[in-house]
């Protein structure tokens, strides 16, 4: 499945998740790699009023050319980290969407081309859950070529704060390493 | 001090002249007292700005030829946070109502309080609204009528100096229009204080207070406004009875804490910046 | 080139146009504008302090403009509506400054991340009375970076406060523009006053300095500031000489981006962040065939009739999406004045119009293809 996937332009990506997790986060650090690679980008957020463990949507679109509308209908790349972001958004994806689960979101309502990888308990392997975003960044890139990996390297750098640089730049190799090694469940 | 017939015509606005006040109004005694304490410090009228309000103390601006800000109800202290920290060269004067300052205005009177901004807060207490015509105030004391409190009020008044005091003014003063010389007294000493200022004066208001009271005229009620009264330096010489349900007269407070934009300096300076307090 | 989001554009923006004053009170989704120049300002030496409200934001502001500063706030919804009578303070005094409202869903507290364009009649109309009103709006990180800098111009130039428009979608949006540096602080000095110059009507705005004695109010009062007698008709003709500046120079003020109109049968109108949806269902429909095209406004007020008039000569009809329930929608309609029919589509859920809703909006119109003419709004 993963060589299947060839990225239509412009390219809709979808983080969910909970607030707290990194979803924004994430989403920014998509966004600046992408224009790392020359692309035009545009991120969009939305979450709810709570900072900690409301829902949290994060949205790239990436493009060749200028992009006119800024969101992501149906998405053409998805990550999701959480059980409610997981029912609220897994259905709104493209019919060759790539679609990244947490494997610890229990569901008996995946769809075919949902992939399900251990991105928190990598991230807990880290010592740092909070990392489980950058690892689901990691394995988004190795599948879905929306931006180099240096080049995500390089936007973490930017974004990361340097407390925590490490442990992320670990967790985006793990997060590469889960497709290079195909650990895929589902 | 300076006595009557002294000249004060460089600081006064004579083309808006006469004043909107009613004959026997205080406030013309305490805009008067305003002119004698700019001359009294002999400061430069184009070095200060006067603010007001609305209602009838909100007029004050106008009568003075310096910069002159006549705002919107209530917000003064708001404009003039804006005007001193862009020019804080300016000496701030703000006339303010007690509708102005206890009402609409309180959120933004505390505030300023709290902030310990340089700028002095003259309170024209006449306890009515009297521009629109005689409606209670949180000033208005229990059982007093106004238009709005026709079968007499039941709303306990707010105290200017407590309330000032305990949001943090600096300086904190209280008299009357009855005691003249005390007013430019009050009000220089407030300018000069580097620091959030409150001089409330208590003034008459014949037209409504008076009339809808029974208390008579200006002479009565500025007898009335001393029988109120008591000088707070008196306390000890006074019974329990002479004081009771009356307020004390003087500087309530007079201290030294940060003020705001001399705190905004200094911020900017560890930050890189120059800004001149 | 850089990721920037739009309400750091906002900061730049601003920065660029002169800002050295800031006063706010914290609101979703306005809030990271002041955060940032919270961190900027102290360190140019200019101003910022947090008030107690958005009345006190306003009023703060006006003073500082007063005081000789560049002065702008920046809220949404709530606040904006709380800072109605200090805008009308600011129209009747001339005062110069700038507000940024980010829309978002009301009335009342609504929700505060999700995006609207519910106030953009408020920004005209909000405040009793009648005043000239400059009203901008944008679509992009790059035109919220435009806009906003433009917004202090116009401000100083026509001595009004200038809105400048945005929504929550807007606020929280990264794009990768290129901006041009933040200039360094500005010293300003105070240009030599003419003698007897007076400060209002159509002179230039004069803050308070050791050369004026200027009596300042909200009460109607003559080009000298004073209130008394029959000042009436004074008062009224230096608003009416201020919305005659703006129609005076209209085509440099009012700004709109004509997209594929040139052989369009059917138009779109619409602005802000809707404009973008709007253009990519340009795109959609052209490729299907249909020929139509986007106005998109970027200035709100005054409302841009000679452009929609001109247009709505030569299409068959006008769709206009917004985000609200029919708003700007009403000025268009009195600017084409029956020359073709107008369609409305509108939302108020927090959600943005989808390029496809509006594209098969334009097909099931271009389907019937108007024997509606007689149809004005409906369809």
């Amino acid at each position: 499945m993963p060589n299947q996937f060839s990225s239509p332009d412009p390219l809709g990506i979808r983080l969910s998740g909970r607030g707290g997790q990194g979803i924004i986060l994430g989403g920014v650090i998509i966004a600046q790699a992408a224009m790392y690679d020359g692309l035009f980008v545009v991120h969009t957020q939305s979450y709810g009023p709570e900072a900690r463990l409301g829902s949290s949507k994060s949205e790239v679109v990436v493009s060749h050319f200028e992009i006119s509308f800024p969101e992501v209908v149906n998405a053409d790349v998805f990550l999701c980290l959480s059980r409610e972001a997981y029912l609220k958004y897994h259905r709104h994806v493209s019919t060759s969407a790539v679609s990244i689960i947490d494997d610890l979101i229990a569901t008996e309502d995946s769809l075919p081309n949902e992939i399900f990888l251990p991105l928190r308990r990598t991230a807990r392997s880290l010592n740092n859950e909070m990392t489980a975003n950058i690892v689901g960044i990691g394995a988004l890139i190795a599948l879905a070529h929306a931006a180099q990996p240096v080049s995500v390297e390089k936007a973490i750098r930017e974004w990361v704060k340097p407390q925590f640089l490490d442990v992320n730049l670990m967790a985006l190799e793990a997060g590469l390493s889960l497709i290079h090694h195909k650990s895929v469940r589902g | 001090m300076p006595r009557i017939g002294e000249d004060l015509t460089s600081y006064l606005r004579e083309g808006m002249m006469p004043t909107v006040w009613c004959p026997g109004c205080g406030h013309g005694n305490i805009f008067r007292a305003i002119a004698e304490s700019f001359r009294q410090l002999n400061l430069d009228p184009s070095r200060i700005a006067v603010l007001g309000g609305i209602g009838c103390s909100g007029r004050t601006p106008f009568y003075f030829n310096t910069n002159a800000m006549h705002t919107t109800h209530g917000r003064v202290l708001a404009f003039a946070t804006g005007l001193k920290l862009a020019n804080p060269r300016l000496t701030v004067i703000v006339a303010m109502g007690d509708g102005d300052a206890l009402a609409i205005g309180a959120g933004h009177f505390v505030h300023a309080a709290r902030r310990n901004i340089d700028v002095t807060a003259i309170l024209y207490n006449n306890s009515i609204y009297g521009m629109t015509g005689g409606q209670e105030a949180p000033s208005t004391p229990l059982a007093f009528r106004s238009t709005t409190s026709p079968f007499g009020n039941i709303e306990p008044a707010f105290d200017t100096v407590e309330l000032a005091m305990a949001a943090g003014a600096t300086y904190v003063a209280r008299t009357t229009t009855f005691d003249f010389d005390d007013m430019p007294r009050y009000i220089s000493e407030a300018i000069l204080h580097p620091g959030f200022s409150v001089v409330e004066i208590l003034s008459q208001c014949p037209t409504y207070f008076g009339r809808l009271n029974q208390l008579g005229d200006a002479p009565e009620l500025l007898k009335y406004e001393r029988s109120q009264t008591f000088l707070a330096e008196n306390t000890p010489l006074l019974t329990k009875a002479e004081m009771v349900g009356k307020r004390p007269l003087g500087v309530f407070r007079n201290e030294i804490r940060p003020e705001y934009t001399k705190e905004y300096a200094k911020l900017c300076q560890a930050h890189g910046g120059t800004y001149h307090a | 080139m850089k990721l920037v989001q739009g309400n750091e554009a906002a900061v730049m923006g601003a920065l660029a146009g002169g800002l050295d004053f800031y006063a706010g009170y914290p609101i979703t989704p306005a809030t990271e504008i002041m955060e940032q120049l919270s961190r900027i300002l102290p360190s140019r030496g200019g101003v910022f302090i947090q008030m107690e409200d958005e009345l006190a934001a306003l009023g703060a502001v006006i003073g500082a403009a007063w005081g000789g500063m560049r002065a702008m706030t920046a809220t949404s919804g709530p606040g904006f509506s709380l800072m109605q009578e200090h805008i009308g303070y600011a129209a009747m005094t001339q005062t110069p400054c700038v507000v940024i409202d980010s829309q978002r869903i009301g009335p009342s507290t609504g929700q505060p991340t999700m995006p609207a364009q519910g106030d953009v009649m408020q920004a005209r109309w909000g405040s009793h009375g009648d005043r000239a009103a400059l009203v901008l709006t944008a679509s992009s990180v790059k035109d919220v970076f435009d806009m906003t800098r433009q917004a202090f111009i116009w401000a100083q130039d026509y001595r009004l406060p200038v809105i400048v428009l945005l929504d929550a979608v807007l606020s929280h949006m990264r794009e990768n523009v290129e901006l041009p540096p933040v200039p360094g602080p500005m010293t300003r000095q105070n240009a030599q006053i003419p003698e007897n110059q007076p400060p209002f009507g159509s002179h230039p705005f004069q803050p308070f300095s050791d050369s004026t004695r200027t009596i300042v109010s909200g009460l109607s009062h003559d080009e000298d500031g004073m209130t008394q007698g029959s000042i009436g008709h004074q008062a009224e003709q230096i608003i009416r000489n201020q919305m005659a500046d703006l129609d005076r120079d209209y085509s440099q003020i009012v700004q709109y981006r004509r997209y594929q109109l040139d052989d369009a049968k059917w138009a779109i109108v619409a602005y802000g962040i809707t404009a973008r949806a709007a253009r990519a269902a340009v795109h959609l429909l052209r490729e299907s065939g249909i020929r139509v095209g986007l106005l998109e406004l970027m200035t709100l007020w005054p409302f841009p009739e000679k452009t929609v008039q001109e247009m709505a000569h030569v299409v068959h009809g006008l769709l206009i999406p917004e985000l609200n329930l029919g708003q700007i929608v009403l000025p268009l309609k009195a600017a084409v004045c029956g020359l073709t029919p107008v369609f409305f589509m509108g939302r108020a859920d927090g959600e943005l119009f989808q390029p496809e809703e509006i594209a098969e909006r334009i097909v099931r119109l271009d389907q019937k293809d108007v024997g509606v003419s007689t149809l004005i709004g409906r369809d």
